[in-house]
């Protein structure tokens, strides 16, 4: 009986090895990498399509949730094991690019791209010192996003693109209810969470920024101090949006979908969530972040998702080939989620993108403010300065919390905040 | 049990049980449910009773997303990563137990400390030994440190080894035992209740890996169902009645061989006093 | 009476006894945790080269302010876990220890929360804290008529919820402990209290309690041990916050290795919490003598 089972299994072994030598046809194998498992089944079509206009070239997929990509990533960085092509996030470039962990890719942008298919602007955040070091694939932005029904129940206008910060609060007082009575709150007129997404598009909006010219110390302009200051007052002072920890317990993402706050602020991403909680519940559409008292121009802060290249591949034509096709010219619409805008213009202005019939139904207005001269605040250690996933209670996000905590009062915070920033700043940009 | 002591003693286990009950309740509801659902505010029932196919989450999971097999791999890691913990466990607790000898309470701290030890430093270098190793995307990281070492086990096996009266380890000297038969012929046998337990405690954190199936598997097809867990989330958007789905089926069999073994464990009749 | 038998062992018994886990402990456990204690003593994100920084990150540390306040919530979050889940978990073992109806039942709803996942845990439980729509609030409302604190997005209770959440999550562990404690305490010393009168909490003080102070201890120093764990419960439910009102030394830890990576900076922290943690576990030697007994 034993005997049996060992010989089968010995069968099986030899039969596999002999096959997997038999199979190996396609000259080149490739190992891409992404970080969103859920929409893995519509990356591995993309490829099909691939490998079917290049027979040579294999590709196998790998899918890891963001949590956990990057100290993947990293390991196989450290012990160059880095896959040939794989997604890279503009937040982390640069320390990579300092790192030598991604490949320069200007010899092939100047040979085999044309630039002027994509939304240019981008390609300014993925370029250190002159060279480039990675493909964009999609962008995503900050808006304003505001429930037309409840506008239309308060009398209130919706937001036009000359809404300034008078306005915005004037709407967000009338829009702020108690609509049975109890003394509580039933539908405030907006949502402040805290994160980047949801104050530094505020902060441009008034021509401020958090970093100096280099991007290297942490020295908040006074227009952003002005918009910080002005968006914890929305909570502690004019009292049109609720504390955090009223909302506890609720996924910031779903507050304005549910219909517990009138407008918010937050990345273009969210139309997907948004379309999925609100249903039919509600109209809403999308507006720029109103203009700050001052704004000079309307800017646009945006950032890519890319594609890079390892550097030490062996196949840097086959990668290259891959990351051009994964930035867009290969790709259908359905493989962006809602609210992610691809970088490829024709893939974006194409007429199966932007889905009409779906709320909002202004959507367009992404690609108007697509062509914005564009700014980002990511710097090395971007996530400990600013206080960003698993660290949300650090940083600038913790200092805001604290604030509107009640815990410190806005100068005390600041102060704590530009201390801790500094010294995280000063770690990576010793001069 | 008296009337009375019933009545008691049913009140207070369904007091204690609805504390526990309540958030698998939330759970239960929630995989029969879409995502706006779960999330509705206020809180609403779920689809069990409404929709025509309430099973349609189980049924995505376990076969679109292959938790069938995932929950094949996880078994046969935790499996073996537990029945090799019996064997250690008993025979380094037996000889902390009973024996005396140089180095003892030295080696004894040794293996008390790597427990202690939060897993989040220690695992890159072991990642870079594995890989010296050649034990990427293998399971042999997942069954074969945990074969070798097994601190809580060690521990539970000694504390019960040393809770044995010394009279039975005389007698059985006295009749001629060696250390080896003292060990296989008269501790093991008393030793079914630790042993059942230590197999359960091996068996849930065998089973609740996360951390080291993520960082050492690569294929899918070796992929466990915690890290399977994972992947029901991306960049900007979760799939969470899915992942809520696949923590309930990710739970179920451990339930299922709980139960199974626990009537092991409980082996006499009620004692505490409730047989008054 | 230890030394009363002959000797029935030869010196080297011991060690063989010993020899696989001794082997799998210094290769599999102990270097890695050497390297760990060597990377405390340098810089290094992973990708990049190590940085010999000397005794750098311990000196950072101790001038953090931001450190002392971490310390001080592991400190509070020990105090309620050690003795909340021990308390629990013997309570609930007691409860399962009997041969009733549906008692199956019940063993099994105690033990599931161990094994799930703490993502889920940690949503179901947001969700019943929740001040605006949490079942718990709901209640205290009901009960008591006043409005109960928002539990994870307050400063003052943050910690707190989390420490009674991981105790809830982690009952079923040393229920299962203490179950195989009470059924290691022979049967016969019941029947005899029994016969003369005895009362179940005569029993319970005089029998169980004293023949299960080995599985007491067991279950204590584990608990101590099993601390750490919690890290993925405060990421789930509070990412440290409000503020780090909820950030614990693990949690710290999770955040400089896997956010930041500052593998330096966490490793110096993990030995910081593992002397802590070796230090009470020596007092629990030391002081071990003097309540517990064996059989």
């Amino acid at each position: 009986m034993n005997k049996k089972i060992a010989v089968v299994l010995l069968l099986g072994i030899l039969g596999t090895a002999l096959f997997s030598v038999f199979s190996f046809s396609a000259d080149v194998q490739l190992d891409y990498w992404i970080w969103d498992p859920t929409i893995r089944g519509k990356y591995e079509k993309a490829i099909e399509e691939f490998e079917s206009q290049n027979p040579d070239i294999e590709v196998n997929l790998n899918a890891i949730e963001p949590d956990n990509y990057w100290t993947k990533m990293r390991l196989n960085a450290r012990t160059n094991q880095l896959p040939d092509v794989f997604n890279m996030s503009s937040a982390f470039l640069e320390q990579w690019v300092s790192n030598g962990s991604v490949m320069a890719l200007d010899k092939f942008l100047e040979e085999d791209l044309n630039q002027e298919n994509y939304f240019s602007p981008l390609f300014d955040v993925l370029t250190f010192d002159g060279s480039t070091y990675a493909l964009p694939f999609a962008w995503v932005t900050p808006v304003l996003y505001y429930n037309k029904d409840a506008f239309d129940e308060a009398g209130v206008d919706y937001p036009s693109n000359g809404w300034t910060w008078d306005d915005f609060l004037k709407a967000a007082r009338k829009l702020t209810k108690d609509s049975n009575g109890d003394g509580k709150i039933d539908q405030w007129g907006f949502w402040f969470y805290g994160r980047y997404a949801h104050i530094e598009p505020w902060i441009y909006q008034n021509n401020g920024r958090l970093l100096d010219e280099n991007k290297q110390n942490f020295d908040p302009s006074p227009e952003a101090v002005e918009a910080l200051r002005f968006l914890t007052d929305l909570v502690l002072e004019h009292e049109v949006a609720p504390s955090k920890s009223e909302m506890s317990g609720i996924d910031q993402q779903n507050v304005f979908p549910q219909g517990e706050a009138a407008m918010w602020v937050d990345g273009s991403w969210s139309i997907e969530n948004n379309r999925r909680i609100i249903g039919d519940s509600f109209d809403w559409g999308i507006a720029k972040v109103p203009r700050g008292p001052s704004w000079e121009e309307d800017t646009l802060f945006a950032w890519p998702d890319n594609i890079a290249i390892s550097p030490n591949t062996d196949h840097p034509e086959a990668a290259w080939k891959l990351a051009k096709f994964f930035s867009g010219p290969g790709l259908s619409s359905d493989l962006y989620m809602a609210g992610k805008i691809p970088s490829y213009n024709p893939l974006a202005k194409s007429e199966e993108f932007f889905n009409q019939d779906a709320q909002p139904s202004n959507i367009t207005k992404l690609l108007e403010w697509g062509s914005l001269p564009m700014k980002t605040s990511f710097t090395k250690s971007w996530s400990e300065w600013r206080g960003y996933a698993g660290a949300e209670g650090l940083g600038l996000t913790g200092a805001i919390d604290q604030v509107i905590n009640g815990r410190k009062d806005f100068d005390q915070a600041m102060k704590e905040a530009n201390k801790y920033i500094n010294k995280v700043l000063d770690e990576n940009y010793e001069e | 049990m008296s009337k009375t002591q019933k009545v008691i003693y049913y009140t207070l286990v369904t007091g204690i049980g609805f504390i526990w009950a309540f958030p698998f309740l939330w759970m239960m509801n929630a995989s029969f449910s879409t995502q706006e659902v779960i999330f509705s505010l206020p809180p609403k029932l779920g689809d069990l009773f409404t929709s025509s196919n309430p099973f349609i989450n189980y049924i995505k999971v376990l076969t679109e997303y292959n938790f069938f097999r995932y929950m094949l791999n996880t078994a046969f890691v935790t499996v073996s990563a537990s029945v090799g913990q019996l064997l250690t466990c008993s025979l380094a607790g037996f000889a902390f137990a009973r024996m005396k000898f140089r180095g003892k309470n030295v080696l004894f701290g040794l293996f008390l400390m790597t427990m202690s030890v939060p897993i989040q430093v220690v695992i890159i270098p072991e990642f870079l030994l594995m890989m010296h190793l050649g034990w990427l995307d293998t399971w042999l990281p997942l069954i074969v440190p945990s074969i070798f070492v097994g601190s809580l086990g060690t521990f539970l096996m000694r504390t019960f080894f040393e809770n044995i009266p010394q009279e039975i380890e005389d007698s059985a000297v006295v009749d001629g035992a060696g250390p080896f038969r003292l060990y296989w012929n008269v501790f093991l046998p008393q030793a079914k209740t630790p042993l059942i337990t230590l197999f359960i405690l091996a068996f849930i954190t065998n089973w609740n890996q996360l951390l080291r199936p993520i960082l050492y598997i690569n294929s899918r097809s070796l992929m466990t169902l915690p890290m399977a867990l994972t992947q029901f989330q991306s960049q900007y958007e979760a799939e969470w009645h899915l992942l809520l789905t696949g923590s309930v089926i990710t739970v179920v069999p451990l339930i299922i061989l709980y139960i199974f073994l626990q009537r092991y464990v409980i082996r006499g009749m009620a004692r505490v006093g409730i047989k008054g | 009476m230890r030394n009363g038998a002959r000797n029935w062992y030869q010196s080297w018994h011991p060690y063989a006894f010993l020899a696989l886990g001794v082997v799998g402990l210094f290769v599999f456990r102990l270097g890695p945790i050497g390297a760990a204690f060597f990377m405390s003593f340098t810089e290094w994100n992973i990708m990049g080269d190590i940085e010999w920084v000397g005794l750098a990150n311990y000196k950072e540390m101790f001038a953090s302010g931001d450190f002392w306040i971490v310390l001080r919530n592991t400190g509070v979050f020990t105090l309620i876990y050690v003795p909340g889940a021990l308390f629990a978990g013997f309570l609930l073992s007691l409860v399962i220890n009997v041969k009733v109806k549906a008692v199956s039942f019940f063993r099994a709803l105690f033990f599931s929360p161990l094994v799930t996942s703490a993502v889920a845990i940690g949503m179901a439980w947001s969700w019943i804290l929740s001040p605006k729509f949490g079942i718990l609030n709901y209640f205290i409302n009901a009960a008591l008529g006043i409005e109960g604190p928002a539990w994870l997005g307050n400063p003052d209770t943050a910690l707190m919820a989390v420490a009674l959440v991981f105790i809830w999550k982690e009952a079923g562990f040393y229920m299962i402990i203490f179950l195989a404690g009470l059924q290691n305490i022979p049967n016969s010393l019941y029947e005899v209290a029994s016969v003369d009168g005895a009362s179940w909490w005569h029993k319970l003080r005089k029998i169980t309690l004293p023949l299960l102070t080995p599985t007491t201890f067991f279950a204590l120093i584990i608990a101590v041990f099993r601390l750490w764990q919690h890290f993925q419960l405060v990421y789930a439910m509070t990412k440290g916050g409000p503020g780090i009102s909820s950030t614990t030394l693990p949690y710290s830890i999770y955040q400089n290795a896997f956010v930041f990576y500052n593998m330096g900076y966490a490793s110096a922290l993990a030995y910081v919490f593992v002397l802590i943690v070796g230090a009470i576990t020596a007092l629990n030697f030391y002081y071990k003598s003097r309540w517990v007994t064996y059989q």
